[in-house]
């Protein structure tokens, strides 16, 4: 994959963002990719809770200082490649977990939106030039909002992740023509969470599903998650990839990052 | 020429005028509520034309019209850029990115800057 930066985004809450993103990371970087992944959900930050175990020193720059013109985004990345023994380097952004940091993120002026959307645009030059990853993944806030359509509009893909939730679908609808047709940004479909894991599906039901959503969206539909039980109890402070690594969640993923490196 | 295909070439071109009517409309509206907010902004800041700035952040680029949004966004990815750079990333016309270019500098969203015989453009 050369120099691809992928955005994670969704019409509303929960729909497994921040889980496909992180997994998605650490699929590519164990099959050999260099990858950067950036927290760009300053309004609930997840991926300090997420590696935890990955981060040995306290967080002296977070994204939010990078956004912020404190510091470089070379100091904000943390190398966490040998604690899950990856072939590939992942490096990480995190966003400040801190009400304060969060409270400090909102409400800001026009001015400095334009000043964060530049710096976000700038970490393309610094993460492929300077630190020569191969594919940069951002998790994003649900719907519409600064940091969210700063981070679409700068990434090369966005991966829009649904469920069947019929909110979820027209959340979708409205957000494609509103803003990605608006902006003529190129997006795929990624329906998560489908079906009950015990509820056997042949693939004509699947493809009939795809073929559905194809057309409701005009995207591509990049791949059907079910719905595993196990990846919703699981530990959150731990990739999943540490605790089950031939989990069939992760060989969606699998089949979904190949796709997107064709795209 | 007979007069059946007079009116069915009249006709043609009612339809014809019919679309642009309506895309100017649609072009006013969005005009109408950028310059809303303009107003808004003003009243509360005296200013004088030189000084005057607006700012391009992405909430306001949804209210611009799409062919000036595009602009923009390029701008953004390229940091600075003449008509010719705005040209090779949006795959349009020189003359329409200078043109567009411009168009948002007179709008307060843009800066530019000279430099010998070449015009840069920025965002401030
Ligand atoms: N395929 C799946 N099967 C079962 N559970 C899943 C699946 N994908 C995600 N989940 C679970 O759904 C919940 C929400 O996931 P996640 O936090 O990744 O969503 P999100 O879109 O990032 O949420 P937010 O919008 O709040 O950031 C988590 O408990 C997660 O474990
Ligand atoms: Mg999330």
């Amino acid at each position: 994959m050369r120099e691809k930066i992928i955005a994670i985004h969704s019409s509303r809450g929960g729909t497994g963002k921040t889980t496909i993103a992180v997994n998605l990371a650490l699929t590519y970087a164990h099959e050999g990719l260099n990858i950067a992944l950036l927290d760009l959900d300053f309004r609930a930050p997840s991926l300090f809770g997420v590696f935890s175990e990955g981060i040995k020193k306290p967080v002296k720059c977070w994204l939010n200082d990078f956004m912020l013109d404190r510091c470089e985004i070379g100091q904000v990345l943390i190398d966490v490649s040998d604690k899950y023994s990856l072939d590939g380097k992942l490096l990480i952004g995190l966003a400040n977990p801190t009400i304060e940091a969060i409270r400090n993120m909102m409400g800001r002026s026009r001015a400095w939106e334009v000043a964060a959307a530049k710096k976000l645009f700038s970490v393309r030059t610094s993460i492929f030039n300077e630190m020569h990853m191969d594919c940069c993944i951002f998790d994003t806030s649900p719907g519409i909002q600064y940091s969210s359509i700063n981070g679409v509009v700068s990434s090369d893909v966005t991966v829009i992740v649904t469920t069947l939730d019929s909110l979820d679908i027209e959340g979708v609808k409205n957000m494609l023509v509103e803003f990605y047709d608006e902006f003529e940004k190129k997006s795929v479909i990624l329906m998560n969470k489908v079906f009950p894991q015990t509820r056997m599906w042949s693939d004509n039901e699947r493809n009939e599903l795809i073929t559905k959503m194809q057309r409701v969206f005009k995207r591509p539909i990049i791949g059907v998650i079910p719905c595993y039980c196990d990846v919703l109890e699981a530990n959150r402070d731990s990739p999943l990839i540490a605790e089950n690594p031939s989990h069939p969640f992760l060989k969606d993923l699998q089949e979904v990052g190949k796709k997107l490196e064709n795209i | 020429m007979d007069t059946k295909k007079l009116l069915v070439q009249l006709i043609g071109e009612v339809h014809m005028l019919n679309q642009k009517f309506d895309s100017v409309v649609e072009f006013g509206g969005k005009m109408l509520k950028t310059q809303e907010e303009f107003l808004q902004r003003t009243t509360k800041q005296k200013h004088t034309d030189e000084t005057f700035k607006l700012e391009p952040d992405m909430v306001t680029l949804f209210s611009l019209p799409s062919a000036l949004r595009k602009t923009v966004v390029a701008l953004y990815k390229l940091g600075e850029a003449t008509a010719e750079d705005l040209a090779r990333e949006t795959k349009r016309l020189r003359a329409v990115e200078s043109s567009a270019a411009n168009q948002l500098v007179r709008m307060g969203f843009l800066s530019k800057r000279r430099e010998g015989r070449k015009v840069y453009f920025f965002i401030e």
